[in-house]
């Protein structure tokens, strides 16, 4: 072989072997993301080295914790995890429908047809998908007042792919909410404006929506209040603490009297910032019942703290960054870099302000906010494993309700678009396309069954008796999915399941593409290691 | 060629298992081999387990919840059942066995289930909805009139308290109870349910015996006092968290001398600030002096004679405990401390008890913040136990604040729930009805493990006890002592609601997580330094 020739060590797959190879990988790929699928999905544990636990459903999850190391399911995988990148779901579909793909296109191979007229016809099965799409798709009008029931729809359909029934009904309403609350018109929905914040406490049902903001730290001080209500909040970038200069500095005393103001010159500085909030907080709270939170990015030490905590100040110190953007948010008033000028605009303002106390960990609670346009999802488990999986879980949710309210459109789920798909495909397109590429076309419609073929699959149902009765549905002009309880052909639409417009899109998109490349490789050439045993 | 399958793209040392007989049969495997170690512990006459963990520390305990936490499980399934084990103990801070225990129990069933042929899907459908029909009927058996209580009164404290500190030391419960129940009440706040459980301390002290122990208002501290002075009556308290000494400049100081003189008069001025220091802490009243960090010599000295006691307090939390049961507010820097930051105590004394001094700072009127049980043993291995069990009440305590509704206990509840998860079983319709019967038979796990422990014969118990509770006495359980059945009430054996109802809904969710799990995907085990080699157990 004429690469043996320019390195020794190098290791050629020829044609049939390259193909055989990458078929053979999107197969077993498949294989094992295929349990995944839909709410009769089963769970996957994944060890992981330390011996830590992870129960997922989730293909993304999967994917990325599984180190898979065949180079064509690596490709594979990157796809599926890049449609989760873009669109925030569909990771198991695509990798099926690749994989069907391969195996579709298998079929065609063994019977003589070159891989290229394959994927000429992919690409035009792909186009006419796509348009197809845009009339399937259910328009959902998003104006300012966005109809709840569609959004929670697509969130629930979401959710009960990724967890059990009871517990994604309850995320539901969750997640929409807090997409809602973060939604200003004419911005794009930033989701980090949503803290997802984890308890080990109680069960996963406990699981609820803030509106304000929980901190994964107290106090610091034991005089400070726990509770308090009506607070104004001081959100704060300023050191609070005494740093060190710069530059090597010294000090040069004679007698104890003079190191003692040395003491004092040496505070005096911070001592000062921590005055004039004090000021702040007698000028605003005066007279009244009111509180006064301090919330500082940066540090606070002892001696100011214990000034703030006698000034009757709450004092947190060392919140995160993203918070602090948060907090503004969510109770308003800006964020301060320098403790001059400040006023009473700057202040925030939370109606309960309270610390819980869990074992070790502290948190603190900012709730009652006025017109919040940042929240938290607060999710309670009684273990690790179950928190992340719910954090997985609503993460996704979010996402989806989110593409949603940007899309402005739904397609009908549970297998439904799928096959009208094909239908349409069989129907309308193969007809007009000449010659070999008929079959691409074909292997296409096909590989689109994967879908509702293995909900059915999942849920312990006859898959050609479903496929057969769906398609029969079809024909007469009902559009149907699959009631994955009965095995019988629901409307989706009675059903209130929905799927998100882009996923859908990007899964049409994606799955043919990574599908050609794969079938146009005819050799794999590595050179140095040996690719058969993995070192 | 590359082989097919999942197994060739993974990783080297990466394990994959799936389907019924590789995953799901050998986790319930795995469930079950931990709940047989942990059920013999069940119960009053349960029995110790000898543990020795990594770090070849020993405990002899049967306690759950430190069996299975240093038993270090590296088996993912059951792993799981230990985190709900854990979640339960911190959450309720007892019941960790029957968590456990349950769990096996359901597991087992869940096995024959399986071999019957279900599905574990339906298998996950009946027990879900069997743990939601117990949760009904035990709110059910909830004993009218217990929602009510006086957190207060000793008497309602020890009847729900007993079970809880009988089942860890038995024939114990009756000199330890009033202990906890005392502590606990002393320290318990206006509003009960802010109860904290780090308000009782327990200091343990090796030498005597049980009934040597008792209860302090205030705190016990397990070291000396700094000067000579060792014993203080109504005194005020000055407390400085940074330590008694001169002060100190965070940036680096020099003293300037430039002649014998100077040195001679830095000293004193030196001497004279420390003095003045001192002296102004002396004069605003206070007794005592309690630092937080190291105490100079120099200012020892002062202290001695402005006739001062120190306290040295290093741990920063022991210190703030300090601050709560004597009133103190503690100061950063030693300074002249104002009249309200001045703690007050009735005594501080050093004692000598057992060989060791401790210093008892006892405060009988007013802040009743803390109180501390002091321990007495002869090993400190039963001291290590026995102040499990006081947990284990601090906990219990903590729990009845918050919900103080009772059910009977001697296994009268679990009797009754299986009789009507039986009868709820014959009522459904589909296979989840196999169940849901299984689900209510796996109670009788607890009846048969306390009377198996207590070396009774278990068939003609559970008969018998079936027997009562058919013919409507509800609150038959065991006892144990007599080993017939006997009612509930009569014997005083009370657990608390919630206690059960976490308990047995952590074990039926482990559970339905085991189940649902189909496919294990396990990383090769990260490196590290491989534990030693146990040698055999008897050559040392």
């Amino acid at each position: 072989m004429s690469i043996r020739m320019l390195n020794q060590n190098a290791e050629v797959m020829n044609k049939s072997a390259a193909l055989a190879m990458n078929i053979g990988a999107a197969k077993g790929l498949q294989d094992v993301l295929k349990t995944n699928l839909g709410p009769k999905g089963t769970i996957k544990m994944l060890v992981g080295g330390a011996g830590d636990i992870k129960l997922t459903k989730d293909g993304n999850t999967l994917l990325k914790e599984m180190q898979i190391q065949n180079p064509t399911a690596i490709m594979i995988a990157r796809t599926a995890v890049a449609q989760d990148d873009t669109s925030g779901d569909g990771t198991t579909s695509t990798v099926l429908f690749i994989g069907e793909l391969m195996k579709m296109s298998e079929r065609c191979i063994e019977e003589g047809t070159h891989p290229r007229f394959l994927v000429d016809g992919f690409e035009v099965a792909k186009k006419a998908t796509l348009e197809f799409l845009e009339t399937f798709k259910t328009s959902v009008v998003i104006g300012d007042q966005p109809d709840r029931e569609i959004l929670k729809m697509v969130a629930r359909t979401t959710l009960r792919t990724k967890l059990y029934e009871g517990l994604a009904d309850q995320l539901t309403d969750i997640v929409v909410n807090a997409v809602l609350c973060i939604r200003q018109s004419d911005q794009p929905i930033d989701l980090f404006m949503v803290e997802i914040m984890h308890m080990r406490h109680k069960f996963d049902v406990d699981t609820r929506l803030i509106e304000g903001l929980v901190l994964d730290h107290g106090s610091r001080h034991p005089d400070m209040k726990r509770r308090a209500e009506n607070c104004y909040i001081l959100t704060a970038n300023v050191s609070l603490e005494y740093e060190k200069s710069e530059i090597n500095a010294g000090f040069f005393y004679s007698n104890a009297e003079q190191r003692e103001k040395m003491v004092t010159a040496e505070r005096r500085q911070v001592d000062e910032r921590v005055q004039k909030i004090i000021e702040l907080k007698n000028k605003v709270c005066a007279g009244t019942d009111k509180n006064f939170v301090v919330i500082n990015q940066k540090g606070i030490d002892p001696p100011s703290l214990d000034l703030l905590a006698r000034a009757g100040i709450i004092a947190l110190r060392r919140a995160k960054r993203r918070n602090m953007e948060r907090l503004v948010l969510a109770c308003g008033g800006e964020a301060i870099n320098s403790v001059e000028g400040m006023t009473e605009e700057c202040l925030g303002w939370a109606g309960l302000v309270y610390e819980h106390v869990l074992g070790e960990e502290k948190y603190t609670f900012v709730e009652n906010v006025k017109n919040p346009h940042s929240c938290t999802i607060l999710i309670k488990g009684p273990n690790d494993h179950t928190i992340a999986q719910i954090k997985d879980a609503v993460r996704d949710g979010l996402r989806s309700v989110k593409n949603t309210v940007e899309d402005e459109a739904v397609v009908l789920g549970a297998g439904a678009f799928e096959i009208a798909a094909r239908k349409n495909l069989i129907d309308n397109v193969k007809k007009t396309v000449k010659g070999r590429a008929q079959l691409g076309v074909g292997a296409f419609a096909d590989a689109l069954l994967v879908i509702p073929k293995t909900l059915a699959e999942n849920s312990g149902l006859d898959t050609q008796d479903v496929i057969v009765s769906l398609e029969n549905e079809h024909d007469r002009g009902l559009v149907v999915g699959l009631n994955h309880n009965t095995g019988e052909p629901v409307d989706p639409e009675m059903e209130g399941i929905y799927d998100n417009y882009s996923v859908k899109r990007q899964i049409v998109n994606s799955g043919p593409i990574i599908a050609s490349q794969l079938l146009l490789v005819d050799e794999v050439i590595r050179a140095g290691r040996n690719m058969r045993k993995p070192t | 060629m590359v082989g097919y399958g999942i197994q060739s793209m993974l990783k080297d040392g990466h394990k994959h298992l799936s389907g019924l007989d590789e995953a799901v049969l050998k986790n319930i495997g795995a469930g079950r081999e931990l709940s047989a170690i942990t059920r013999t512990s069940l119960g009053p006459n349960g029995m110790n387990k000898m543990v020795i963990n990594h770090l070849d520390k020993l405990f002899i305990t049967n306690d759950a919840a430190t069996i299975v936490n240093e038993l270090e499980v590296q088996h993912p399934a059951a792993k799981l059942l230990v985190l709900a084990a854990r979640a339960q103990q911190e959450e309720i801070g007892d019941g960790a066995n029957l968590t456990i225990s349950f769990a096996g129990e359901l597991l087992e069933k869940a096995e024959e289930l399986i071999r019957m042929g279900l599905h574990p899907s339906e298998i996950i459908i009946g027990y879900t909805k069997a743990i939601n029909k117990t949760l009904e009927i035990l709110e059910d058996l909830v004993e009218k009139g217990s929602e009510n209580m006086d957190v207060r009164n000793t008497e309602e404290v020890m009847l729900r308290m007993k079970s809880a500190v009988a089942s860890k030391q038995f024939g114990q419960e009756d000199v330890l109870c009033p202990l906890v129940a005392d502590a606990c009440i002393q320290v318990c706040p206006k509003n009960p349910a802010n109860f904290n459980v780090d308000n009782v301390r327990v200091a343990k002290l090796v030498g005597g015996g049980l009934h040597n122990s008792s209860v302090v208002r205030g705190m016990v501290l397990k070291n000396d006092a700094v000067g000579s002075i060792k014993k203080v009556e109504k005194a005020k308290i000055a407390v400085f968290a940074g330590g008694v000494d001169t002060s100190a400049t965070e940036t680096k100081g020099t003293v300037l001398i430039h002649s014998a003189e100077q040195l001679e008069n830095y000293a004193k001025t030196e001497e004279a600030k420390v003095e003045e220091l001192i002296k102004s802490v002396a004069d605003s009243g206070a007794k005592v002096i309690v630092s937080g960090a190291a105490v100079g010599d120099m200012a020892l000295h002062f202290c001695e004679r402005y006739k001062l006691m120190v306290l040295k307090v290093s741990s920063k939390f022991e210190l703030r405990r300090f601050c709560r049961t004597t009133g103190a507010i503690a100061l950063l820097k030693l300074s002249r401390p104002n009249a309200d930051e001045l703690g007050y105590t009735d005594s501080v004394s050093v004692e000598e008890i057992g060989g060791a001094r401790v210093t008892v700072v006892k405060n009988e009127e007013g802040g009743n913040s803390v109180a501390t049980v002091v321990l007495r043993g002869s090993t400190d291995s039963i001291l290590d136990d026995l102040e499990r069990a006081v947990d284990d009440g601090v906990n219990t305590y903590k729990s009845m604040c918050r919900d103080s509704r009772i059910i009977p206990g001697a296994a009268a509840t679990e009797i009754e729930l299986a009789k009507r998860l039986k009868d709820f079983s014959l009522k459904e319709t589909g296979l989840d009805q196999y169940a849901i019967a299984k689900f209510g038979e796996s109670f009788e796990m607890v009846p048969r493990t306390l009377s198996e422990n207590a070396g009774l014969g278990a068939m003609e118990i559970i008969s018998s006890l079936y027997a009562e509770h058919a013919a409507g006495n509800m609150k038959v359980g065991i006892d144990l002592e007599g080993g017939a059945c006997k009612d509930a009430s009569i014997m005083k054996i009370w657990d608390l609601y919630v206690t059960k109802s976490f308990a047995l809904k952590y074990s039926a969710d482990a559970v339905c997580t085991v189940l649902r799990v189909d496919q294990i995907i396990m990383a090769k085990p990260a490196g590290g330094p491989r534990p030693p080699q146990q040698g055999a157990m008897d050559e040392d």
